[in-house]
């Protein structure tokens, strides 16, 4: 249960530290928004490529 | 420990602060006014160069993480003792140090109305912000001051 509160709480967080440091790079919104995204995105996916690696590890390993 | 830190980091700023106004260039010495400013109150750094909408920016999203996560822990933050790290990392800002010396006195604890799995990560968000306001700050030296027409 707990690490799905974690999973919850894992979104906001995630955006705000990338929402942040984008725009301490960039003065333009929509690029701030764009790059955002895509970093969010390639982060989000990486995360659940890993955890479905671990999860088939687990499972026939 | 927790005294000794507190002015360790105030001596640091303020260190840092006046060396890079020294080391910069005329037209720049503001930035390094702007990275004490910026350590203070989120925003205020940016505010200060006459980027507001930055600074508005910073100001809500951080205060917002840092009081979403005091909500969550009942405004109490954590202690030297009780996590270390946690602690260190709400002294990127000076109003989460201040805050910090001020509700950390009574020892954190979960809130009963809450899930357990909750408190940690709320104490992450407390220091995420307080982290992340370090680097906003730090962002002023790389920033130029608006142009008055």
């Amino acid at each position: 249960m707990r690490s799905v509160w974690e999973m919850l709480l894992y979104l906001p967080i995630i955006l705000v530290i990338l929402s942040v440091l984008e725009t301490c790079r960039h003065d333009d919104p929509k690029k701030i928004l764009r790059k955002t995204a895509i970093n969010f995105g390639a982060l989000t996916a990486v995360l659940l490529l890993g955890s479905v690696v671990v999860f088939f590890i687990h499972k026939y390993f | 420990m927790e005294q000794k830190l507190t002015l360790m980091t105030l001596g640091a700023v303020a260190l840092t602060g006046l060396l890079a106004s020294m080391a910069m260039p005329a037209e720049r010495r503001k930035n390094g006014i702007a990275f004490a400013l910026g350590w203070c109150v989120p925003g205020l750094g940016h505010l200060f160069l006459g980027k507001w909408r930055k600074a508005l920016f910073f100001f809500i999203i951080l205060g917002a993480t840092y009081l979403s996560g005091l909500w969550i822990t009942g405004f109490r933050t954590v202690g030297f003792d009780d996590n270390p790290f946690y602690f260190v990392g709400q002294y990127g800002s000076g109003t989460a140090m201040f805050l910090s010396s001020m509700l950390g006195k009574e020892k954190s604890f979960p809130r009963p109305d809450l899930p357990l799995g909750l408190y940690d990560p709320a104490l992450l968000y407390v220091c995420v912000a307080g982290l992340l306001n370090l680097v906003v700050a730090l962002s002023c030296f790389d920033a130029k001051p608006k142009e008055s027409k």
